[in-house]
């Protein structure tokens, strides 16, 4: 009976989906090199999509590997004194953490070249992680106070090793609709109402074979197994997630779009801490 | 002149309603019947003379003792008629002859009220039949010209000692054993056939002899009331435990919301918080479901109900009883802190056999129940029930490649020696198995988690034999046996990476040996012994081990275990009886130890000592004050006492002392309120340990305490006439403290207000409507907002944004309804009922749900209003 009530009756009040896009989210993180060793430098980059309101920008802080039930940095807020009037001390930011401020300050980390340190040799091949948090920060319109519930963190954990077989960000190489592809950056018009099968290719060294260390002191050969998360504006998905080898899913366009112009975006996580994205753009009939 | 005769029979012979109390006895001492007596031999009184010649009629009510033989010992008269009427009804009913009532123990003696009329037929009344055609039997030497048999419509019992009267003759005679009935010599010409009993509807048949030739007739008799005769049940029983509420099978059947399930109704009592979703989870007095435990006939079973929890696994109608003890029980029951309810399965069976298939939206069944043997001393019963929940299900979701697929069955099947034999024994198996199992179709997503795809299964299936012996040594003393040996098996399937299989085999063994010295003294020591091993095996993706250091990107290793765990408790007790007045009602003292021993070898032993004591105290007739007091020891469950890494564990058993006071009020024969308070200190709760960093550590510390307190409140109608029902109320809370430098907070079940109205009503026509208002304080919740999300996860993370358990659900309110009708056929009967759950469609929230980032909040709903109809036939042969 639990079962029919799950299937027929338990209804919740529909709330906002994570794959639907109506306010600012940060989607993707990415570092380059996206396993670096110490004393590499780790630039940054993000998908962050706010189709509310314009997005003032986004702020950067690089942590030591600590636990990682550990929240944030340890930053003293007084830091922040003088934002408003442009005379907040970046050097003290940075000092604490802050690796950038975009746009305007690209966020870039050089990883300490004892970093590994602490570890044993053995260890050191599969490394320990940096914690790099995000927070974006929309517009605020004049006379509004920004509420706490108006940004937007994340947090991204960014591997450093002396791997033999570091990890590499995979990359999107093209979008499809129902099997034909989509040229970059192109338009896609479509129907309101409609259901259409879109998918993306991966470039063919996206799917890396690496070598694992196991608790037995013995070296395996392991390949990726990446997912995509899709995401939309208006509309439907069959499923939200798709698990590689999988790289499709079934895009179910509104009825009455609110919006002509929409976007699509796929975020690919290759688990290893590698991640690519990109955006389809969609044009519906006026 | 011939008067004709007609008892009234009294609802409680007719099987629908237990007896009211002797006249001169308080209702307390009422055992918990679970056998009604039945008038197997009635006696017609002679007419009072002179009221025949005056044409008078009336009706006598009559209280009539019965001993364990079902001889009549007593017959006063409690509601006169005057006119002879009374003498002659108080000779006649010293000679009816009844099957014993029976408690859970076998026969007890009971009194009952019985209405004995006296009706003149219209012949007298109009005086159109001779008087000298009054009460003669033409000579046996003429032939039979009519004959036949009178049979109870739906069984197809034979009837004995019905009334068979000749109209326009006034010929008269009684069936026999077997149901016959015979006139020698009537004349050719159309006749009327009465047949007349108490309890049954009087039929008139016309019926034409012919000449030279033999009339038969078969007169199909309709009984007032087929509810079940054999089951029904009393308040209280006279025991150590302070707070035992028997459930009688006759109340169960007409309780909405219930499917006719004892054990679900136990959830509508005072003290049992209301389980999510109608789990049938035992909430009791502010503890862990864990805490609670259930028995069998005193085997303990980890699961009692199906998938879903709306229906246990043991069929209804092998049920007796089921006491609910949410406090203050005696050292007889062991290693739970929480309550404990006790199934007892059927331990008579009726002379003829009887089958019973049920039908509703869940599942089907049968049962048959009968008995052989020249005295039908061997009782004997089988029940079996399978569900098809997974062939309709398809026919409401979407064909989008999933399915469900639960599915559940059940067995159940005991034997009974009910014969003379001093040594009584009875053999019972049951099982029951649920399966449960979610496909996917190729390629959708289960999460994220390469390790989560595809299909989720679970099954987990219960085996069962145990045999009880019980023998009475002279006057004094008296032994009870009861060894069993089962398995329980439990699987989860997660996706091609996580399995857990565990098959574990329990011997169990409880003894106990009864001294009774007289009424005001006696004493019992007993055994409840329990041995146990289980092969376990597990398959994760990763090892556990590795959670103390969380990295989401950490490459892991599959992780396999398998082993074996074995354990055992020897758990011995003692109790004793004391009633000190020459009344033995008075004042009754109770004391008990328990031993708690558990053994788990290499691993953990856990030793506690339980003292228990009780009182009851009749103040004045119909009001009884009672109190208890007591520790209650459990051992960690099975999983707290485990390391892989095979060293000590050094987990202690968690304590509750419990105590209760409250005052049983009778008020009338047919009403009693009841009030207790409770009060329950834990100390040595097992939580997790908060240090813990490496595989070195203890996973778990005896560092939690708690407290549980409140007053019960229940009012009840006893199930006499039309009417019966409760209103039951629990003001209660219950708190939770897991280190001593913490703060407390409100336990996860926490309910303040505990409401529950249940009632039924046996209407004309053979309709029954039931109705069950809850009402509960919602559940405690946590508060969390504002997510950040964790980019390598694809997850948000939560802030608690207030204390544990610091908000609550709003409240649940619920209203259940049933009607059933009760179809009657010459060979066998028909009920048709619906079900309806939640009838009012409550909005009940039973869960807080957040959206993906916790900037939304909602609630899971509970169940919405669901009718479920369903039939049960029976048949007797």
């Amino acid at each position: 009976m639990l079962i029919f009530a799950l299937f027929l009756g338990c209804d919740t009040v529909e709330m906002s989906q994570a794959w639907q896009i109506d306010r600012l989210r940060v989607l993707a993180v990415a570092a380059d090199p996206a396993e670096p060793r110490p004393g590499d430098v780790v630039t940054y980059d993000a998908l962050v999509v706010s189709p509310a309101k314009p997005l003032l920008g986004s702020a950067w802080f690089v942590c030591d590997a600590g636990s990682s039930t550990d929240f944030g940095c340890d930053i003293d807020p007084s830091l922040f004194d003088g934002m408003d009037a442009g005379t907040v001390d970046i050097a003290a930011l940075a000092a604490a953490g802050m690796i950038g401020f975009l746009p305007g300050y690209t966020p870039t980390w050089t990883v300490p070249t004892d970093y590994l340190d602490g570890l044993p040799a053995e260890d050191q091949i599969e490394g320990t992680f940096a914690m790099t948090y995000i927070t974006a920060i929309p517009e605020v319109a004049e006379g509004e106070e920004m509420q706490e519930d108006d940004l937007e963190i994340a947090y991204k954990r960014v591997p450093v090793s002396l791997s033999t077989t570091p990890n590499h960000n995979p990359r999107v190489a093209s979008w499809s609709i129902d099997g034909l592809a989509i040229e970059d950056g192109a338009e896609v018009r479509l129907d309101p109402g409609q259901a259409y099968t879109i998918g993306v290719d991966l470039t063919e060294d996206s799917v890396e074979s690496y070598t694992f260390h196991n608790e037995d002191g013995e070296d395996e050969s392991r390949t990726e197994e990446p997912y995509f998360s899709w995401y939309l504006q208006e509309g439907d998905f069959n499923q939200s997630n798709t698990l590689w080898p999988y790289t499709e899913a079934v895009y179910f366009a509104p009825d009455e779009p609110t919006l002509t112009q929409q976007s699509l975006w796929v975020v690919v996580r290759d688990r290893r801490g590698g991640m690519a994205w990109s955006e389809l753009k969609l044009r519906f009939a006026d | 002149m011939i008067p004709l005769l007609l008892a009234l029979a009294p609802p409680a012979l007719a099987g629908d309603s237990p007896p009211p109390p002797p006249a001169d006895a308080p209702a307390e001492e009422l055992p918990p019947l679970v056998k009604n007596p039945e008038l197997l031999q009635f006696v017609q009184a002679p007419y009072p003379p002179d009221a025949q010649a005056e044409k008078l009629e009336g009706t006598v009510k009559l209280i009539l003792e019965i001993d364990e033989t079902g001889a009549v010992t007593k017959a006063e008269v409690s509601e006169a008629a005057g006119h002879g009427f009374d003498e002659a009804a108080v000779e006649a009913a010293k000679q009816f002859k009844f099957s014993p009532a029976e408690d859970a123990t076998g026969p007890v003696p009971v009194a009952i009220e019985f209405a004995y009329g006296f009706v003149l037929d219209a012949a007298t009344k109009e005086g159109a039949v001779p008087e000298a055609a009054a009460g003669d039997q033409p000579p046996a030497e003429q032939p039979v010209t009519l004959d036949g048999v009178v049979i109870e419509m739906g069984t197809r019992r034979p009837l004995a000692d019905f009334a068979i009267r000749i109209e326009p003759v006034g010929l008269e005679t009684t069936t026999d054993a077997e149901g016959k009935w015979a006139f020698r010599g009537l004349p050719p010409g159309p006749y009327t056939v009465r047949a007349v009993r108490p309890g049954y509807d009087t039929l008139e048949k016309s019926v034409e002899i012919a000449a030279g030739q033999a009339t038969s007739a078969r007169l199909w008799v309709r009984n007032q009331s087929y509810a079940d005769p054999g089951i029904i049940g009393s308040y209280h029983k006279e025991s150590a435990d302070v707070t035992r509420r028997t459930i009688t099978m006759e109340e169960v059947r007409r309780i909405p919301g219930t499917f006719g399930d004892p054990i679900r109704v136990v959830q509508s009592l005072p003290g049992a918080a209301r389980a999510p979703l109608g789990t049938g989870l035992l909430i009791i007095r502010g503890s862990n479901p864990s805490d609670s435990r259930v028995y069998i006939d005193g085997m303990y079973i980890p699961y009692i109900y199906h998938l879903g929890g709306f229906e246990s696994v043991v069929n209804p109608d092998l049920v007796s009883a089921v006491d609910y003890l949410p406090g203050g029980y005696g050292p007889q029951y062991g290693r739970s802190t929480g309550g404990t309810v006790d199934v007892t399965t059927r331990s008579k069976f009726p002379d003829r056999n009887q089958i019973t298939w049920s039908t509703d939206a869940l599942d089907s069944g049968g049962v048959w129940l009968g008995s052989f043997g020249d005295k039908h001393q061997h009782g004997i019963g089988a029940a079996a029930r399978i569900s098809y929940i997974d062939a309709i299900l398809p026919a409401f979701l979407a064909d989008d490649g999933f399915s469900v697929v639960p599915r559940w069955w059940d067995f159940q099947t005991k034997y009974q020696y009910q014969g003379d034999n001093p040594n009584k024994f009875s053999i019972l198996a049951f099982g029951f198995q649920d399966t449960l199992l979610l496909h996917t179709p190729e390629g959708y997503a289960q999460g994220t988690d390469q390790n989560t795809q595809g299909d989720v299964g679970t099954e987990y299936n219960t085996y069962r034999l145990g045999v009880t012996w019980d023998r009475n040594f002279g006057t004094h003393w008296s032994a009870h046996v009861a060894p069993s040996f089962g398995s329980d098996y439990a699987a989860l399937d997660v996706g091609n990476s996580f399995h857990l299989i565990q098959a574990k085999y329990t011997l169990e063994l409880r003894a106990e040996a009864k001294y009774k010295h007289d009424d005001h003294f006696s004493a019992a020591a007993g055994l409840d012994f329990i041995a146990g091993w289980s092969d376990f095996e597990i398959q994760l993706p990763f090892n556990p081990a590795q959670l103390a250091e969380i990295d989401a990107l950490a490459e892991r290793d599959p992780y396999s275990l398998s082993g074996t765990a074995t354990g055992f408790g020897p758990d011995p007790y003692v109790n004793v009886t004391w009633k000190p007045f020459t009344d033995v009602d008075k004042l009754s003292l109770n004391g008990g130890l328990r031993m708690m021993y558990v053994i788990i070898p290499g691993e953990n032993e856990v030793l506690a000592f339980d003292p228990r004591f009780s009182v009851r105290w009749q103040v004045v007739k119909g009001t009884v004050l009672k109190g208890s007091t007591g520790l209650y020891h459990q051992p960690p469950q099975p999983f707290q006492q485990y390391r892989p890494d095979d060293e000590p564990v050094e987990l202690g058993a968690e304590q509750a002392w419990a105590s209760s006071v409250g005052i049983e009020q009778d008020i009338g024969p047919e009403v009693q309120v009841e009030v207790e308070g409770f009060y329950k200190d834990l100390t040595g709760l097992i939580v997790g340990n908060r240090n813990f960093g490496t595989i070195d550590d203890s996973y778990f510390l005896n560092a939690g305490v708690g407290r549980a307190y409140g007053v019960e409140v229940i009012a009840r109608k006893a199930p006499v006439g039309n009417l019966f029902g409760w209103i039951s109320y629990t003001l209660s809370r219950s708190e939770r403290q897991d280190y001593p430098d913490e703060d407390w907070y409100l336990f996860d079940y926490d309910q303040t207000h505990i409401l529950s109205a249940v009632a039924g009503y046996k209407l004309p026509y053979d309709l029954t409507f039931g109705l069950k208002v809850q009402y509960t304080t919602g559940n405690p919740t946590t508060p969390y907002s504002l997510g950040v999300y964790d980019v390598d996860q694809d997850s948000y993370m939560a802030f608690q944004t207030g204390d544990a358990n610091s908000e609550r659900l709003p409240p649940y309110w619920a209203v259940s309804a049933r009607i059933d009708k009760l179809f009657t056929f010459k060979a066998w009967q028909l009920l048709l009922y619906v079900d309806v759950i939640n009838a009012l469609h409550g909005d009940n929230p039973e869960f807080e749900q957040y959206n993906y980032d916790y900037t939304e909040k909602t609630y899971f709903k509970g169940l919405p209003i669901i009718p479920s109809p369903g039939f049960e036939a029976k048949v007797e042969f």
